[in-house]
């Protein structure tokens, strides 16, 4: 299909409802949301892979040890990493729609298949996880663990397919009639990008790594926990993330090769932007290597700002290559809705803020603790706010809701 | 009156069509997220009678349960949740759109909800017995409420989709105005009773496995009563239901959906009252095998009917009343700008309109007659009909009695669906060579084992049902 063509579908392909807030608003969340999420995804994809490694060492101490926490961090990890995806798949099926669905449905089969892969998945390693106890754990557990994890990177990639075959909306006609024919199976996979999914996975290794070290960090105050398994998980953690930073370095130039020229991605700050931190990003991980106590948080925290860094680049990269076919965000329809987004607003800030706040610093302060944990002032008073918002939250939404019914309908 | 369709492609599913992939989807998830959030109430409630009793067992049936909890519901829950919404997006892409462009910010309000939940749930299994007890409470309620929240937020979307109930939404395109719509609040009533009803009964699974004897008579009692409640207070909400729902809806209950799963249902409600009663009267005899089946039964002959007749119920649309199943506007909504595609395919069909077509197919000859009807049959009738003789989905050669005669079918789509005139079925304006080619196409299609019955359609029943 040719770009002016091409353009117009876009355009016509987009919702005729309009969104309800500036496109920008949208377009922020969506890179924003995207960041725990793809952080979640690294970091269950690392302590899978290395848990099933330290499995197959465990009459080593530490390394059961290792095996062990690890399999449940992975086992948190996806239940997190779904719930954080969410978010921006909201988003961007609200100002890439016509990307999003187009891309979904000419793999439609595939897209089922996620969920199918990503159920059985996820049953296999949380049986994994149980049975995961002890040098004495059955082998063949092994099997079910590998299985988690492969389908895990499937789904993955299957991610990244659905992402990249919105970016080319010229040959979504070409994919869907081969031949002149139609085919409405859904069974195809039209596109993907090897270096593209292969950076994210190498950037599970680097992220996987800096989580590692601060989990040793972690867990210093705890007396239940030998500092020599804490230097050794700490230790390990250098050496992955060092390995996940390099290839990482090494599939970003890949990538960017394969980047088509009219994307004009070399010119692009961004691109070079990204390259430099990675740069420095691997740096500090090899200052660190030999003594990293102490440092592991701030090592995630470059990490997370790498990956922020990746999370713009992603859009950036998107925004060219839609933009020979005129597709500009900016020019979506806007028809704002105050009392929705407010609603949102509130939302976010106070029940988030509230609940949210309490759920982490409770679960962090008590897990420093051995042994029975008392509510200091902060999380009693966290507490407090937690109950009271969620409480409000519904009394409102539900009193505006029968007002406007008895308004509506009355 | 718009250039262009904005259709997208489209996916087909031989034999059981899209909307089954989605009630199948469906009704796992609408098994685990409402046993997750009456199971967050259970939760709460039994943690206060835990802490003011002082009865610390029960704290032991909450760390099992808990454990439970997580991977049944909350796995299961959150993954079949973006699990339906995907199935939506592939089955009906242009639904979901018009539901996500409504309403985003309740999605993204649900968000934050679904959030503070997922992180709350490993909180709540393992700090058990590790933080202080009012501490502990205090995470069991605002659990508890959060999980609520996020089925007050999901609802407004689902009731949308059945009907706005008013003008006001179509003439402001509010939020709000589309989610407080005429059947909101008595949709909401019978899925909160639910989930109390079928948290009563998931909950038996693990407390029939308790050692000890007490505590295992007082939460069985407990669950007992807190699933007969929610019957009760279901079965109120359903009639309450039935009133709130628009006339196509109302005649595809009576005369479809009833005489199907009427019967069922009924028996399933008595059973599941009877059940509850006998485990209030004799707790210790509850197995965990019953539970189970009694949680199975409930997911095949109650929840299956049900996400099978909220599909059914709300045809032709998919929804708010202006987006149709087969993904075309039925109509304009003023407040948002949406301009009805009916004037368009009427003037100039849809083989010239619809940006995924193939080349050679924009206009109807002779030679490809036979692959434009193919083509034009897929987009206008299989979001709702398989095509297959034997297909699940009310198949479309078997309506037709396997009819081999073209002219008998465009009959039919000459009269009744050009104007629009069955009740549950999209007005299909199309002009006369693709109805031909539709026609044509539709003869063609193999026919089934049976012989032909007689043939289904009675024009005179169709007028006195579109006058209904
Ligand atoms: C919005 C969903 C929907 C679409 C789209 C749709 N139908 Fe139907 N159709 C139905 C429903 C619901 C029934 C009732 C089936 C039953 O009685 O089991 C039905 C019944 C029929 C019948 C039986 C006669 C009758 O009036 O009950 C025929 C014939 C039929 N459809 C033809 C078609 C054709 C041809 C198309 C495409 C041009 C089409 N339908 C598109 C929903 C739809
Ligand atoms: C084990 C499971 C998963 C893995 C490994 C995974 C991994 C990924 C990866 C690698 C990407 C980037 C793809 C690219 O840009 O090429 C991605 C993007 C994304 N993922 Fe996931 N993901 C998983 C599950 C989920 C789930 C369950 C959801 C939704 C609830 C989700 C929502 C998203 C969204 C919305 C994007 C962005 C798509 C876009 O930009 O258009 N992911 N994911």
């Amino acid at each position: 299909m040719d770009a002016a063509t091409t353009a117009n579908m876009l355009q016509t392909m987009q919702d005729q409802a309009g969104i309800p807030s500036h496109p920008l608003i949208f377009q922020i969340l969506m890179v924003f949301t995207w960041i725990p999420h793809i952080l979640f995804v690294n970091i269950s994809l690392g302590a899978a892979l290395v848990g099933l490694y330290a499995f197959t060492k465990r009459q080593d101490p530490n390394w059961q040890l290792l095996s062990e926490a690890m399999t449940k961090v992975a086992k948190v990890g996806v239940s997190l990493l779904v719930v954080l995806g969410v978010a921006p798949l909201l988003f961007t099926q609200t100002i890439y729609d016509p990307s999003w669905y187009a891309s979904n449905v000419l793999s439609a089969a595939w897209v089922i298949g996620f969920i199918f892969t990503l159920t059985i998945g996820y049953l296999a390693w949380f049986t994994f996880y149980l049975k995961n106890h002890g040098a004495q754990a059955p082998g063949w557990i092994f099997w079910l663990g590998v299985f988690g994890l492969a389908m895990f990177l499937l789904d993955g990639f299957i991610m990244h397919v659905l992402a990249y075959q919105g970016l080319h909306p010229e040959k979504w006609l070409s994919w869907y009639t081969p031949g002149g024919h139609v085919d409405m199976s859904g069974t195809a996979i039209h596109a993907f990008e090897l270096p593209r999914w292969g950076f994210f996975m190498a950037m599970s290794l680097t992220v996987f790594g800096a989580f590692l070290i601060a989990y040793g960090d972690y867990f210093k105050v705890r007396a239940d926990r030998a500092p020599a398994y804490l230097d050794f998980a700490r230790a390990l953690g250098a050496k992955i993330a060092i390995t996940g930073a390099l290839l990482q370095v090494v599939l970003l130039l890949w990538w960017l090769i394969d980047v088509p020229a009219q994307v004009h991605v070399w010119t692009h700050p961004m691109t070079w932007l990204l390259a430099a931190y990675l740069f420095v990003l691997l740096a500090a991980f090899w200052l660190a290597r030999s003594n990293n106590a102490g440092q592991g948080y701030r090592l995630l925290a470059m990490s997370i700002g790498m990956a922020a860094l990746v999370s713009i680049f992603r859009e950036v990269l998107r925004m060219a290559y839609l933009h020979p076919f005129n597709y500009d965000i900016l020019n979506y329809k806007v028809l704002w809705d105050i009392p929705s987004f407010a609603l949102f607003l509130f939302t976010i800030v106070v029940v988030g803020g509230l609940m949210g706040g309490f759920i982490i610093t409770l679960v962090y302060k008590a897990g420093r603790v051995q042994g029975p944990y008392e509510a200091d002032a902060t999380v009693t008073k966290l507490g407090n706010g937690s109950l009271a918002s969620t409480a409000i939250w519904v009394v409102v939404f539900i009193g505006t809701g029968i007002w406007i019914w008895l308004r509506n309908n009355g | 009156m718009n250039e262009m369709l904005g259709l997208y492609p489209q996916w087909y599913v031989p034999g059981i069509g899209t909307a089954w992939v989605m009630g199948i989807i469906g009704t796992i998830h609408v098994l685990a997220s409402h046993t997750s959030v009456g199971a967050a109430w259970l939760f709460a409630l039994l943690a206060t009678k835990s802490v003011h009793e002082n009865k610390p067992e029960i704290m032991v049936y909450l760390k099992k349960y808990g454990m439970f909890l997580l991977v049944f519901s909350y796995i299961i829950g959150s993954i079949t949740g973006p699990g339906i919404w995907y199935s939506v997006t592939v089955a009906s892409p242009r639904g979901i759109s018009g539901l996500i462009h409504n309403f985003v910010w309740l999605w993204a309000s649900e968000w934050v909800f679904f959030f503070v939940e997922v992180i709350g749930v490993y909180a709540m299994v393992y700090l058990i017995g590790k933080i202080d007890n009012k501490t502990y409470l205090k995470l069991a309620w605002s659990f508890a409420v959060a999980s609520w929240a996020t089925m007050i937020l999901i609802v407004p979307i689902l009731s949308f989709m059945m009907w706005p109930g008013n003008d006001h939404w179509f003439q402001t395109g509010s939020t709000f105005d589309a989610a407080f719509n005429l059947n909101y609040f008595a949709h909401l009533g019978v899925r909160t009773a639910f989930m109390f009803a079928v948290a009563g009964a998931v909950g038996g699974i693990i407390a029939s496995t308790l050692k000890d004897r007490e505590t295992r008579i007082e939460i069985t009692r407990f669950l007992s009563k807190m699933g007969l409640a929610g019957l009760v207070l279901m079965s109120f909400m359903f009639m309450w239901y039935t009133l709130t729902l628009p006339d196509n809806a109302r005649l595809i209950m009576d005369t479809q959906m009833m005489p199907r799963y009427g019967k069922v249902l009924l028996v399933l409600l008595t059973t599941t009252a009877l059940y509850f009663m006998f485990t209030a009267w004799k707790p210790l005899q509850l197995r965990q095998s019953m539970a189970g089946a009694m949680t199975l039964a409930i997911a095949l002959f109650g929840l299956w009917p049900e996400e099978r007749s909220r599909e059914s119920m709300r045809k032709p649309y998919v929804a708010g009343q202006y987006i149709y199943s087969n993904q075309f506007f039925s109509r304009d909504v003023p407040g948002k700008g949406v301009k009805s595609d009916m004037p368009l395919i009427k003037a100039n069909g849809v083989l010239a309109t619809d940006y995924f077509v193939p080349a050679d197919l924009h206009t109807i000859t002779p030679e490809n007659q036979l692959r434009a009807g193919s083509l034009l049959t897929h987009v206008m009738c299989a979001n709702c009909h398989s095509l297959e003789p034997n297909g699940a989905l009310r198949p479309l050669p078997a309506l037709f009695g396997y009819s081999k005669e073209p002219k008998m079918i465009k009959a039919y789509l000459d009269g009744a669906l050009y104007h629009g005139m069955v009740p549950y079925m999209p007005k299909m304006p199309l002009p006369e060579d693709e109805r031909e080619a539709m026609a044509v196409y539709i003869a063609s299609l193999p026919g089934g084992s049976k012989k032909p019955a007689s043939v289904a359609i009675n024009q005179t029943e169709i007028e006195a049902k579109g006058v209904n």
